[in-house]
């Protein structure tokens, strides 16, 4: 039986107090939060020079480990970069399965997000159930996979797995779960006070600010602008598939909520077509280790937003150039906008509304412009000053 | 058995500190808190200070920028003092390894006493580390 | 040829009519897919015409490329979520030098620090060039991405006593 209580989990390194590297250098005068300097150094680890290093395949267990939870979509974007330069079409069955994963790994991120999400406003109740609906879909993508992470379902030509028909009924019934339990979130996010004080009106970015700014995904979705690169510049599967873009128009953090709650039921959807629709064949075509010269933008729509490649090949068995941007990198800019102006106390919120990588939310500097007092906060302290602050109903 | 070894095989306090690797070890580690593994059941806590720990549960590979860091608060750590390794890059810094400022593994830093490979474990190989651990803690 | 090809290769033939034969390379190689260098004197004005009267508003990235003698800077710019343009302009690497375009298009910033981070490029007019991808401490005159600085030589420099 499940217990509730009232759990403390660290999210991030711990800090001796020392002048360390920090993710964001706040400037705050009294509560207010008055400018915003991002320093993400701290997570480097020189990938994009280790690529250069290896061969296409190995370079495909990298690319994989660049993010732990976008690792489908990372793969996706390189394997068809690869594919375009060769010249290689991958068989239709490949593609829908591609779409597949994609799409699991898509309501994978958003109950996980959920879960964090509540975990920061101090809700750990709707974190633990969250969750818990979260190990449905991490069983599907293992009775795919193989592996709850991590699927290194794509290669090369294709994918390295097949969808068989045994799976299918456990892909639907784990589907429809995910399905009811999200609308059942989505609805205790409607009627709790507690989110809609925590959500409503906080992060305000508005959409002139969101396109000159460049953001992207549920971020930019959240504020009316409906773009997401699986309809506007479809790959793998989206242009056979029909399927909604959401966008919401409250410019805020619960706007977002709403963009990923909706998604998670578009991808519901897509996965359910996708498998109706499953064309038989081959899951692979054979391709050359040398890669000839050339080069390409390849760009997915990540569950956090548009990811781009792009790679430039000189006809030997390694890449010359690789370059990975992020969506998360792509979104800084504009949560920079969003906390300026904002209390101190929403500063964890409005950071997880922009779904960022774990690394880029655990280390706080501030600055406090009228008494220049200066101090670091993990992102657990800053998550508990948080709680503290909005009062409890 | 002593008063205080008991408390600590009975229930180690954990600290999580991850060294800034793809992070899927890190869900893997905190799944196993959630209802369907729930690490609890084992008398574990995970707490938020260095000071008030038993355990070090250590993820990523140590790069050149956070590995003072990790020898700082394996320092912090009150005495006696368990570390364990989760994940391949915390072990070897694989598949990292040739990342130019990726050093080895987590034991080129700090004394490791438990490895947990995979990458990432999954939350029982994570449990069965931290069992292994206590046991080891239990033997002397 | 689609629609979709043809609007690609209007937007080329419009740039060589703003620009002639400062347009150095071109290359439609499918629907939604431009790219194009440009020589570096007239790298502004192309810029320009692109965010401002070709609605090229969102930059996707930019990337830097260690071409040799000189660094190449792709601008991967988009229009509506579509068509992705890559523009491509190359500078010296004894002296690389590119004005920013960060007062165009605000969300350019950090892609620009990360260029200068990793190859050393300067976009002037930038009002922040400080770190963003390196790490603190870094050396300032290890620029990574360059292919002089081998993974062995960069690891030399930043490792105390060279890789355990």
């Amino acid at each position: 039986m499940m217990s509730y209580r009232t759990i403390r989990i660290p999210f991030g390194p711990q800090h001796p107090f020392h002048i360390e590297p920090e993710c964001f250098m706040f400037e705050v005068d009294g509560e207010r939060v008055v400018g915003v300097k991002p320093r993400i150094g701290y997570v480097h680890r020189g990938i994009e020079k280790a690529i250069e290093d290896r061969t296409f395949i190995q370079n495909l267990y990298l690319i994989e480990r660049i993010c732990g939870i976008c690792s489908h979509a990372h793969t996706t974007c390189y394997t068809q970069a690869i594919e375009e330069i060769l010249g290689a079409e991958i068989p239709p069955r490949a593609r829908f399965i591609r779409t597949i994963i994609a799409e699991l790994e898509r309501i994978h991120n958003h109950y996980l997000w959920l879960g964090l999400a509540a975990h920061e406003i101090g809700f750990e109740t709707f974190f633990m159930y969250s969750w818990r609906d979260r190990e449905i879909v991490m069983d599907l993508l293992e009775l795919v996979s193989g592996n709850r992470v991590h699927y290194a379902m794509n290669t090369i030509g294709g994918v390295r797995r097949d969808i068989i028909p045994e799976m299918v009924k456990k892909i639907r019934k784990g589907l429809d779960a995910l399905e009811e339990r999200m609308k059942y979130y989505k609805k205790i996010a409607m009627t709790e006070p507690t989110i809609s004080k925590r959500m409503t009106g906080i992060g305000i970015l508005k959409p002139k600010d969101a396109l000159a700014l460049c953001a992207v995904g549920p971020t930019l979705r959240a504020s009316g602008i409906k773009r997401d690169v699986r309809a506007d510049d479809p790959y793998i599967a989206y242009d056979e598939i029909p399927f909604n873009v959401i966008t919401y128009d409250g410019c805020d953090v619960m706007s977002r909520l709403f963009v990923r709650c909706d998604e998670t039921l578009e991808s519901v959807n897509i996965i359910r077509y996708a498998i109706n629709h499953l064309p038989t064949g081959m899951i692979r075509v054979r391709v050359p280790r040398r890669v000839p010269e050339g080069e390409t933008v390849s760009r997915v729509e990540a569950p956090r937003g548009e990811l781009i490649h792009y790679v430039k090949t000189n006809g030997t068995t390694k890449p010359e150039r690789y370059k990975v941007r992020s969506p998360t990198l792509g979104n800084i800019p504009s949560l920079c906008k969003m906390l300026v102006g904002g209390y101190i106390a929403d500063i964890p919120i409005v950071v997880a509304g922009i779904d960022p990588c774990f690394s880029c939310t655990d280390r706080q500097a501030f600055v406090n412009v009228s008494n220049g007092k200066k101090w670091i906060w993990s992102g657990e302290e800053l998550r508990r000053y948080a709680v503290k602050w909005y009062p409890k109903e | 058995m002593g008063l205080l070894k008991w408390s600590r095989t009975k229930s180690p306090w954990i600290i999580h500190f991850n060294t800034g690797g793809c992070n899927a070890c890190d869900i893997e580690v905190v799944a196993a808190l959630t209802p369907r593994y729930d690490i609890e059941r084992f008398g574990i806590i995970i707490r938020g200070s260095p000071r008030h720990a038993d355990v070090l549960v250590i993820t990523g590979p140590v790069t050149r920028q956070v590995k003072d860091r990790v020898v700082r608060i394996y320092e912090q750590i009150p005495e006696p003092k368990s570390v364990i390794a989760v994940g391949s890059c915390a072990i070897s810094g694989a598949p990292f390894t040739d990342c130019y400022n990726v050093y080895g593994g987590m034991d080129t830093v700090i004394p490791v006493d438990v490895y947990v490979p995979g990458c990432p474990p999954k939350p029982e190989a994570i449990i069965n580390g931290i069992v292994k651990l206590i046991d080891k803690l239990k033997a002397g | 040829m689609t629609e979709e090809t043809t609007e690609e290769n209007e937007i080329v033939r419009k740039m060589k009519h703003l620009i002639g034969k400062n347009v150095l390379e071109s290359e439609v190689p499918r629907p939604r897919r431009i790219f194009i260098l440009v020589n570096e004197k007239v790298f502004g004005k192309t810029i320009r015409y692109l965010t401002k009267k070709m609605g090229f508003t969102h930059v996707s990235t930019i990337t830097g490329v260690d071409v040799g003698k000189e660094i190449e800077v792709i601008y991967h710019l988009n229009r509506g979520g579509k068509i992705e343009l890559s523009l491509k302009v190359r500078v010296a690497k004894d002296k690389p030098v590119l004005p920013t375009i960060t007062d165009l298009i605000p969300g350019a910033t950090l892609y620009e620090r990360e260029v200068h981070d990793l190859l050393g490029v300067s976009f002037e007019g930038h009002r922040d060039l400080s770190p963003i991808i390196l790490p603190e401490g870094w050396p300032p005159d290890v620029y990574p991405l360059r292919k002089e600085w081998t993974i062995e030589k960069v690891q030399k420099r930043i490792i105390k006593g060279g890789k355990q």
